[in-house]
């Protein structure tokens, strides 16, 4: 329960004045810089400041500014040129340029690495750094919670992909529509294995009515499957697949070049996951005509 | 000696010599009374009887689950079989080492990288020349072959994923380089061990070494893996007439030997022997070739004294000789006690290995190479045995190149060896540590020419790799933008 006295409405009746700080002379930051104590200096003491510098650990605190005009007057006594000032902003400007940044546009004044740019790109956040399939396939080659170990697996496939020859595709199995040349896979690896997972994707997949088809028979009804099911499908058929494979060698880099070499099987039409694509869709047309019950329909599945 | 058939058995035919003998026509009226019934004996010749079981025909497997009971009845299908395997054909399992060999394979080239324009090629020089820093240069194809002999290419380092191998060149290398050049010029012995950190490239500037030993035309003798020596798993024999004994290594010396006449065989094609040598099993005369000496050895027993003999020849003070460059990667395997026992099953020092022993001794300055040379020994930090003597001896010389206070031994701890400490008295220490931005900017543009690295090289993405790859630390920068799932 919240108390009945409640301090933050009062608050607000308060009137803060940022007139008189605003009205504060403005002092350079490498000025500010240089008059800040030491943080090994235990005394206390400021370093002292060339002349006709104002120091700006001596300015009034805020609550005893005087009137604007004192101030105006301590300001106005035209301060020398420092040479030192400008040398510090032409070597900040400098180490921007070193940085890549361009120190001239006015959005990344000020910054060090510049402004992100909005909305920020996916591959910025910590969660999402991954390419989407990538990352779901990584998750999928899981085992025990090994992230990192996955990781470095899905990282030698990608490896792998890239030092194969071309693929040679098989006509009589299609790869996604639109796909590039085969013998740009190799240089986008990633691309590659999105392609492949995409190509072996199932269209659809079955729902079960349990006992709806009579005699304690399940009812199977094909359904849409999201995209993202269709890929999970996919490379686990892969990985069974790859699970069935003898090794051919020893090492950390096994696993990964048995499931890299499936790929590349994958996309050459040898694999045997066409077979159960093949077999996913036969039994989903088959089961076209359950459709058509009264109590699916009722169900409100498609 | 028993008699083969007793004399019972000759009364009466035997099935073999019937067998033999009868023709193969068989009487017609036997075999239609034999139709109704199981017949006592069988007429039918031997080549028709049942197959033997397990014969690859398909009779023969039918026959393999077919039981035949005592009088003559046969059981076929009566078997209930529940659950257990099904008998599922196995895939032949690889032969033993074929595992091995997958897994160490080296792969030089990759196909599918772009091939980088105006990559100039290693000569002699270029390694000698501060101006060359931070610029990235392929090996020669001669020179290529020459370190796949001797086995300097590693199968973690990521060459497989270029068109050419190429080495990046950096002040450590100059450095490198221009002290082996001073100590031909001096005729002396160049006594260096590379140290760093993990991934930091020891094995690489090893590889630089020997890519310019063999671009000198120096002779190189190479031990790719200390640890084969020590961990005893390389046949030994103790050599006669040694006090104290010593062990000599046969079937890895045998190796080496070929592989230092197949590497060098340019260099040792023009050199002859100056000495006879009588204890070799073959008769080489005064000023024979070389390539001769080192033909001598075919058999693992005679290695040893083929290469003794070698040694001899390689490192006299002949003018006209070769400098020599005797390398070893992974310093700590032979700075510890070996897996080997001697005949008290007592385990053997590894300095007791005769090889290693050879080395530890130009090592440590107890003998030195002539013709000038040198000998350098790379850590490796990965796969490192403890020996505190040789940390200790690292970090003492270090000090003393720098001009500092050398470090003590701790004075109450008992495992130090003072056989590693004489081996590493005056050893100079190379210690090596991340590249700078400029030379990761190099890099990373000969990536991004390869193909390999998809992103704009700028000054931004250099920072982000250097920082990524713990201050420019080699390995870790590949591994943050080569061996990565974001490529």
């Amino acid at each position: 329960m919240p108390p009945r006295l409640n301090i933050t409405p009062v608050c607000r009746t308060l009137a803060f004045r940022a007139k008189p700080l605003n009205q504060l002379p403005q002092i350079s930051i490498a000025a500010r810089a240089q008059a800040r104590c030491f943080s090994d200096q235990t005394d206390g003491t400021v370093p002292q400041q060339p002349a006709g510098q104002l120091n700006p650990l001596s300015l009034p605190a805020l609550g005893e500014t005087k009137p604007d005009n004192t101030v105006n007057q301590q300001v106005e006594p035209e301060v020398p040129e420092n040479h030192q000032d400008s040398n510090a902003a032409a070597l900040h400007y400098l180490q921007l340029v070193a940085y890549g940044v361009d120190p001239r546009d006015p959005a990344v004044e000020g910054h060090k690495f510049g402004l992100p740019e909005l909305p920020l790109p996916s591959e910025k956040h910590v969660k999402h750094r991954y390419d989407p399939i990538i990352d779901q396939m990584t998750r999928l080659l899981m085992k025990d919670g090994k992230l990192g170990k996955a990781q470095r697996d899905m990282a030698m496939i990608l490896n792998y992909l890239r030092t194969q020859p071309p693929p040679r595709l098989n006509p009589a199995r299609p790869l996604v529509p639109g796909h590039p040349a085969p013998s740009h896979f190799p240089l986008n690896p990633v691309q590659y294995l999105t392609i492949a997972v995409e190509s072996i994707a199932p269209l659809a997949g079955l729902y079960r009515f349990a006992g709806l088809a009579g005699g304690g028979k399940a009812m199977e009804v094909p359904v849409p499957l999201h995209a993202r099911k269709r890929r999970r499908i996919a490379f686990n058929w892969v990985l069974d697949t790859v699970k069935n494979k003898p090794s051919k060698g020893s090492g950390r880099a096994m696993f990964a070049h048995r499931v890299a070499e499936e790929i590349v099987a994958v996309v050459e039409g040898r694999s045997s996951v066409w077979d159960k694509r093949q077999q996913a869709h036969k039994a989903a047309t088959a089961s076209r005509a359950n459709l058509n019950d009264a109590r699916v329909k009722a169900f409100g599945l498609v | 000696m028993s008699v083969p058939n007793c004399m019972r058995c000759l009364t009466r035919p035997s099935a073999v010599a019937t067998a033999a003998l009868r023709p193969f026509t068989v009487p017609v009226s036997v075999s239609l009374t034999a139709a109704g019934r199981v017949a006592a004996f069988s007429t039918t010749p031997a080549q028709q009887a049942t197959p033997q079981k397990g014969s690859k025909t398909p009779a023969g497997r039918m026959d393999a689950r077919i039981k035949r009971m005592a009088n003559g009845h046969v059981r076929v299908g009566k078997r209930l079989h529940v659950g257990g395997k099904k008998g599922g054909t196995r895939p032949k399992a690889p032969l033993p080492g074929e595992r091995k060999a997958y897994r160490k394979r080296i792969q030089l080239s990759n196909s599918n990288a772009l091939p980088v324009k105006d990559l100039a090629e290693l000569d002699g020089e270029h390694m000698l020349s501060e101006k060359n820093v931070a610029k990235v240069l392929s090996l020669p194809t001669a020179v290529i072959d020459q370190l796949r002999t001797v086995e300097a290419f590693k199968p973690t380092q990521t060459w497989g994923l270029f068109r050419d191998p190429s080495l990046l060149i950096r002040p450590e290398t100059v450095d490198l380089m221009n002290r082996m050049q001073d100590s031909v010029a001096n005729k002396q012995t160049l006594r260096l061990v590379i140290d760093g950190d993990k991934l930091t490239g020891k094995s690489i500037l090893l590889l630089q070494a020997l890519t310019q030993a063999f671009l000198k035309d120096w002779i190189v003798i190479n031990i790719p893996e200390a640890q084969e020596l020590t961990a005893a798993c390389t046949e030994y024999a103790p050599i006669p007439g040694t006090e104290p004994v010593q062990y000599m290594q046969q079937v890895y010396i045998l190796k080496l030997i070929q592989a230092i006449r197949k590497a060098n065989e340019k260099v040792l094609s023009r050199l002859t022997t100056a000495y006879a040598h009588p204890e070799l099993p073959q008769h080489i005369p005064v000023s024979s070739p070389i390539l001769a000496l080192a033909n001598a050895a075919k058999e693992p027993d005679s290695a040893w004294t083929v290469f003794s003999a070698l040694w001899k020849e390689l490192s006299s003070n002949i003018r006209g000789r070769p400098p020599i460059l005797f390398a070893l990667d992974g310093l700590h395997h032979i700075m510890k006690i070996s897996k080997y026992r001697n005949a008290a099953f007592d385990l053997i020092h590894s300095h007791d290995l005769a090889l290693i022993k050879l080395f530890t001794d130009y090592l440590s300055g107890q003998a030195s190479l002539p013709n000038g040379g040198a000998i350098i020994a790379a850590t490796s930090r990965n796969n490192c045995p403890v020996s505190a003597s040789l940390e200790l001896a690292l970090e003492q010389r270090l000090a003393t190149q720098n001009g500092e206070e050398p470090p003590a031994k701790k004075p109450y701890f008992k495992g130090y060896d003072s056989r590693v400490e004489g081996a590493m008295k005056s050893a100079q220490v190379l210690r090596i540590k991340g590249v700078s931005k400029l030379e990761t900017r190099s890099l990373m543009e000969y990536w991004a020419a390869s193909g390999l690295l998809r992103t704009t090289v700028d000054e931004v993405a250099v920072s982000e790799k250097w920082m990524l790859g713990g201050n420019g630390v080699l390995g870790e920068m590949e591994r943050a933008s080569l061996l990565t799932m974001r490529l």
